[in-house]
């Protein structure tokens, strides 16, 4: 047990040195989120103004809404992990690990969580900026389960985000290119995740239905919890289904790396 | 003039050969495009399942500024992404001393070099986008406004093409710098929203200062209102001030190029 630490211990220190390497670029991201933030700002203030409530909840709800989302996505969300896999595939320095007694899988999560030490402590700085702007309108539910809930909601959350990135990074041994798959399902986690509009503005059946999807536990479910869009009976029976889906697809996983290496020639390596 | 056009179509030949090589990609992409339109309308669709206007327009009134919004992105993504989002790359590398090298202007040379397909079939679904919405809301525009329609639909394109010029190049200054194209995204979200609802600071940055709203709701006020002089002279003063600045940052970021040391 304890070797085996020591070994993901050093590899998350490699990454997390790697990451803060990227810091320039996560802090433009970061900055260019605070533009996103002010498109949803201006939206949702145009229809709150004809409106009282959408949904039940108020503009500063939704603000809020938003706004944890945003910290949620740098937090938990996977931000290169597919592309850098499947770099790893391509040019062959996987070969390495195939040799070493090193999981493939639980080296590159303790890589992603280094990563989201990183993001998630840069998000802060624009947030520095945005909070005192909008601390008028931002408003979180008091209930104290709701923050009990919220970090295995998220462990979770990030296990799911990693895994769905993981599998794309392992079409690399199909597919020479896997861009237009990423971004496809992008545009798919964007939607049903929650990050273009709080999922319970959906038709209920849609969202009914959105709940046994694997994309309604990456960011949207923790977001929802702490901003109070679920009640606690909704909120213990998503965890059975967030715990599901992190099998599922660690199974997947599992799956596509042994499916995958018996593709893989290691040329050269 | 006419060499240039040569040259594009050359371009644009080697780029359909390409494309029909490569079948199954020109499939994936232009499905990918086609999703994020339809999260962008869907995004619409559900709004306005819970009111009736945002900014005091209706739902197809909407639709039809979101439409113009996409059309003109993906005229930006068909005729000139590719080749800029290389030009960052290569300036990065170096391999953009090829560029240099070549008898012709170096911004349309790298500019022009390769078409998306998947993006100018995409812009068909876009207009289809809006001529549905004309539909709905009865419009029946004359001959002068499809014009002016497409007239300001140009214009726009050459904004966002100043405006990415200008974003690919910061590479010039810093190498490091990746994905930052993707910051041209978080700009274009704004052209998709109506004038009336940038408010006080809001209006000042994205509606005087970046050209951001103007690009989308100049052309969809002339399908919606008719010809509005005001708005036809707002969007060619800003085409002409941003395409002028755009030549402006990308040839003194020229002057900085390492070559391959960078």
């Amino acid at each position: 047990m304890f070797p085996a630490f020591a070994k993901y211990r050093q590899s998350f220190l490699i990454g997390l040195q790697s990451n803060l390497v990227y810091r320039m670029n996560f802090a433009v991201r970061g900055f260019f989120s605070l533009f996103h933030l002010a498109v949803v700002f201006i939206l949702w203030g145009a229809v709150y103004s004809q409106n009282e409530s959408i949904g039940g909840f108020s503009f500063g709800q939704t603000l809020t809404y938003f706004l944890v989302m945003l910290v949620m996505q740098f937090f938990v969300g996977a931000f290169n992990e597919d592309y850098q896999i499947s770099e790893e595939i391509r040019s062959g320095l996987i070969n390495q690990f195939i040799l070493k007694p090193i999981n493939y899988f639980s080296y590159r999560f303790s890589i992603f969580l280094a990563a989201r030490l990183v993001t998630g402590a840069l998000i802060l700085i624009p947030l520095l900026v945005a909070v005192p702007l909008l601390k008028d309108y931002l408003t979180l539910p008091t209930e104290a389960w709701r923050f009990f809930l919220l970090a295995p909601a998220m462990m979770l959350s990030a296990l799911i985000q990693f895994s769905i990135a993981y599998c794309f990074g392992m079409l690399t041994f199909w597919f020479l290119e896997i861009q237009g798959f990423v971004i496809l399902s992008m545009a798919i986690e964007s939607l049903l995740g929650g990050q273009m509009f709080p999922l319970d503005l959906l038709p209920a059946w849609i969202f009914n239905a959105a709940k046994f999807l694997p994309f309604y536990y990456q960011t949207y479910f923790p977001t929802a919890i702490i901003t109070g869009r679920i009640e606690f009976a909704a909120a213990i029976q998503g965890f059975g289904i967030q715990l599901i889906w992190v099998l599922v697809l660690l199974a997947v996983n599992q799956l596509l790396w042994t499916r995958g290496l018996r593709r893989h020639t290691a040329v050269g390596g | 003039m006419t060499k240039y056009f040569q040259i594009w179509l050359a371009s644009a030949r080697y780029s359909i050969t390409r494309t029909l090589m490569f079948r199954f990609d020109f499939f994936l992409w232009a499905l990918v495009e086609l999703f994020w339109m339809g999260v962008n309308l869907l995004l619409i669709s559900v709004i306005y399942e819970h009111t009736d206007s945002i900014a005091g327009w209706s739902k197809y009134e909407m639709l039809l500024l979101v439409g113009t919004s996409l059309l003109v992105q993906r005229f930006l993504m068909g005729f000139f992404w590719s080749s800029l989002f290389e030009m960052g790359r290569n300036i990065k590398s170096g391999a953009f001393d090829f560029f240099l090298a070549q008898p012709g202007n170096i911004l349309f040379m790298a500019s022009t070099r390769k078409l998306d397909l998947d993006g100018l079939c995409n812009s068909l679904v876009a207009m289809g986008v809006v001529a549905y919405a004309a539909h709905r809301l009865n419009l029946q525009p004359s001959a002068l406004d499809l014009l002016l329609y497409a007239v300001m639909i140009f214009c726009g394109l050459i904004i966002h093409y100043s405006m990415l010029v200008m974003t690919i190049s910061l590479a010039f200054w810093i190498t490091s710098a990746q994905g930052i194209e993707g910051s041209y995204f978080t700009l274009a979200e704004f052209s998709r929203l109506p004038r009336e609802a940038f408010k006080g600071i809001a209006s000042v940055l994205f509606v005087w200062l970046l050209p951001v709203v103007v690009v989308s709701n100049a052309p969809a006020q002339i399908l919606l209102h008719g010809f509005q002089p005001a708005w036809v002279l707002a969007l060619v003063a800003a085409t002409l001030a941003w395409f002028g600045t755009a030549l402006f940052v990308f040839h003194r970021g020229l002057r900085r190029y390492a070559s391959a040391s960078s």
